[in-house]
């Protein structure tokens, strides 16, 4: 859909030139729609799809490495599925897991059990995902009922201007099934949140969720999926699922989306007076050049990084979020972008005005592997847990 | 990136306008001559520069593209400040972002400098089949409220360039003939080279033209 120069960013990132790779539904999603946790139960055997994409191909040197990360995988793997098979799960020890990152075939239950909407106690999680989905339903019947002239239209209209702008370029998004959904998604949102209503970015957070909910269902890559292979079940189950999830983790943002956004405003002051202390000459170059925090680090806030780096960092990054809690969005995203910031320090420290504004605008981080997230990860936490306790007392500059 | 300093003016400009009228995608036109069909809403300011010619000066424009949903007044209002001119867009398919071409207009006198110079700008010219505005009408508000017009599309490329021209040529004229009538007083240079020209201390910046 792209007229003129082709802006390389996101959709050819895992599959670079090949014809989309053919989209596979596995054959009991009608089992896993009841019960997502049917594969946990049967399974002992290892991950064998998703390699990482750095090892592809190891030379000899490499593959004692390999085979020993590969083993650390399948270790991780299986601890994750003895704390998972347990009747009342261990939310400290699932967090404990997940900070470090979840595998990818375990997040369509991780992430809901972190997040609270499944619950610990087995015997309740399928009335509980039922009920749930039921009540999404009727959520948007309700919405929906009065047909176009019902809806609200300030909403409605910001929404259909944004759907199609939500990760172009991304089969999975660019399809009419996948769109529908998203409007679904964050009208009933919005028209429950009315403090709020939509505001743009929140369609990008829509997407972890729902890419993570579909991949429980099929053996194929999320983002290159056909979507009109899903049954519908399948369909409003990760629609519901994927509304269900957003709404908490919104509901621990609610701030940055209210008249005058006040939670990104304390974010990105707090983000200022922890980079002065963290790295005095940054904070200093970038106070001599003009340049204001407000002016790079809003979108930061507004999209949670999500403009940045790509869907699956962010996905990788969502893990260990989730595994802090949902205050993680707020609190503990502000040490990541810190660290996101100062990481660029030297860089930084040489341009002008407009040099910076454009780096960070645009910064070099769309093609960022798992290892460089997690990075930043343990660079955030070592900024947290040296800082978080001294910030209330330096609010007050 | 000392690519900064060659110039005579640096001139600040906001694109201003209701979400989805296309206010990247005419930067975007401008400064790198891309169009994106599925461009993504943008959230908060995006920055980018331009350097062109005008009457033989070398005009650097400096644009901030501001978020066009109501949600982000707050944030976007604070880039008016010491801007010299705006770009205020609506598309001519769609009324209604041209009937908030008023509010827009209330924001700018409200947040931006009294002077600025403001270009009404009907974008997505392409869409005939789906004007909504027509072009008269909307020549005449811009000649009642003291705007200059253009119909632009960013899709085809037509006036694009003309209309950044115009505007920067606009401004320009203001600041050089107000330093022209206050030819007595020294001229002075900005203390740094990325500190735009307001029209009220129009100077000439201290473009690093050497030899
Ligand atoms: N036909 C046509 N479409 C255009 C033109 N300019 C922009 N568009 C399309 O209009 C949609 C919105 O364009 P954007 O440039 O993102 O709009 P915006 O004003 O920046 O929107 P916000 O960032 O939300 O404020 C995109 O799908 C563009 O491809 C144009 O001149 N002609
Ligand atoms: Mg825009």
């Amino acid at each position: 859909m792209v007229v003129g120069d082709f802006d390389p960013d996101e959709s050819e990132q895992t599959h670079s030139n090949k014809p989309a790779p053919p989209s596979t539904l596995k054959p009991d999603v009608d089992k896993i729609v009841n019960d997502p946790f049917v594969s946990i139960h049967k399974s002992t055997e290892p991950e064998a799809n998703n390699p990482p994409k750095a090892v592809r191909s190891a030379s000899p040197s490499d593959s004692a490495k390999l085979m020993r990360e590969r083993s650390i995988r399948t270790n991780r793997r299986l601890r994750f599925i003895e704390c998972l098979r347990k009747d009342d799960i261990n939310i400290a020890e699932l967090r404990k897991l997940a900070w470090a990152g979840t595998p990818s075939t375990l997040r369509p239950v991780v992430w809901p059990l972190l997040l609270g909407y499944l619950p610990l106690a087995a015997p309740a999680r399928s009335a509980t995902l039922t009920r749930k989905r039921e009540e999404y339903r009727s959520l948007v019947e309700l919405a929906f009922k009065k047909e176009r002239q019902g809806l609200d239209q300030q909403i409605w209209h910001q929404i259909e201007i944004d759907v199609p702008r939500t990760r172009p370029g991304t089969r999975l998004w660019m399809q009419e099934h996948t769109q529908r959904s998203l409007e679904r998604i964050l009208y009933v949102w919005a028209i429950r949140h009315p403090a709020s209503g939509y505001v743009q970015g929140i369609n990008d957070l829509v997407t972890p969720f729902f890419q993570v909910f579909l991949s429980a269902y099929i053996d194929s890559d999320p983002e290159q999926f056909d979507a009109a292979l899903l049954p519908e079940n399948v369909r409003d189950a990760v629609e519901a699922d994927s509304f269900w999830c957003l709404s908490r983790l919104l509901d621990g943002i609610q701030d940055n989306y209210i008249a005058t956004q006040p939670g990104i405003q304390r974010s990105v002051k707090r983000m200022a007076e922890l980079v002065a202390r963290i790295d005095a000459p940054l904070y200093a170059h970038l106070e001599s050049e003009s340049v204001e925090f407000m002016q790079f680090a809003f979108r930061w806030m507004n999209c949670l990084l999500m403009r940045e780096i790509s869907v699956q960092n962010t996905i990788r990054m969502w893990d260990t979020y989730l595994a802090e809690g949902t205050d993680a969005f707020s609190q503990f995203h502000l040490y990541v972008c810190s660290a996101f910031l100062v990481k660029w320090s030297e860089k930084l420290r040489k341009m002008d005005f407009q040099g910076i504004i454009m780096f960070l605008q645009s910064p070099p981080t769309q093609d960022w592997d798992d290892h460089e997230i997690e990075m930043l990860l343990s660079e955030a936490f070592v900024l947290n847990s040296i800082w978080h306790n001294a910030q209330s007392h330096f609010g007050a500059k | 990136m000392a690519e900064g300093s060659n110039y005579d003016y640096l001139f600040k400009v906001v694109l201003i306008g209701d979400s989805g009228v296309g206010k990247s995608n005419l930067l975007s036109r401008f400064t790198r001559n891309e169009f994106n069909l599925d461009s993504k809403s943008t959230i908060g300011v995006e920055f980018a520069t331009r350097t062109i010619n005008v009457d033989g000066k070398t005009v650097k424009a400096q644009i901030w593209d501001t978020a066009g949903q109501e949600r982000y007044r707050a944030i976007t209002s604070a880039y008016y400040r010491g801007a010299v001119g705006a770009l205020l867009v609506y598309d001519i398919a769609k009324h209604a972002t041209y009937a908030n071409v008023t509010r827009w207009l209330k924001e700018l006198r409200d947040h931006a400098d009294a002077n600025i110079v403001i270009m009404l700008v009907g974008n997505k010219s392409d869409l005939k089949h789906l004007r909504a505005v027509p072009t008269e009408e909307a020549k005449t508000f811009a000649t009642e409220n003291e705007l200059s017009f253009i119909e632009t599309s960013a899709l085809d490329a037509s006036n694009v360039e003309s209309a950044f021209q115009t505007i920067l040529t606009d401004i320009y004229r203001i600041v050089s003939s107000k330093t022209l009538e206050q030819s007595s007083d020294p001229i002075k240079a900005p203390t740094s080279d990325t500190i735009p020209v307001a029209i009220d201390s129009a100077a000439p910046a201290s473009g690093s033209k050497c030899c």
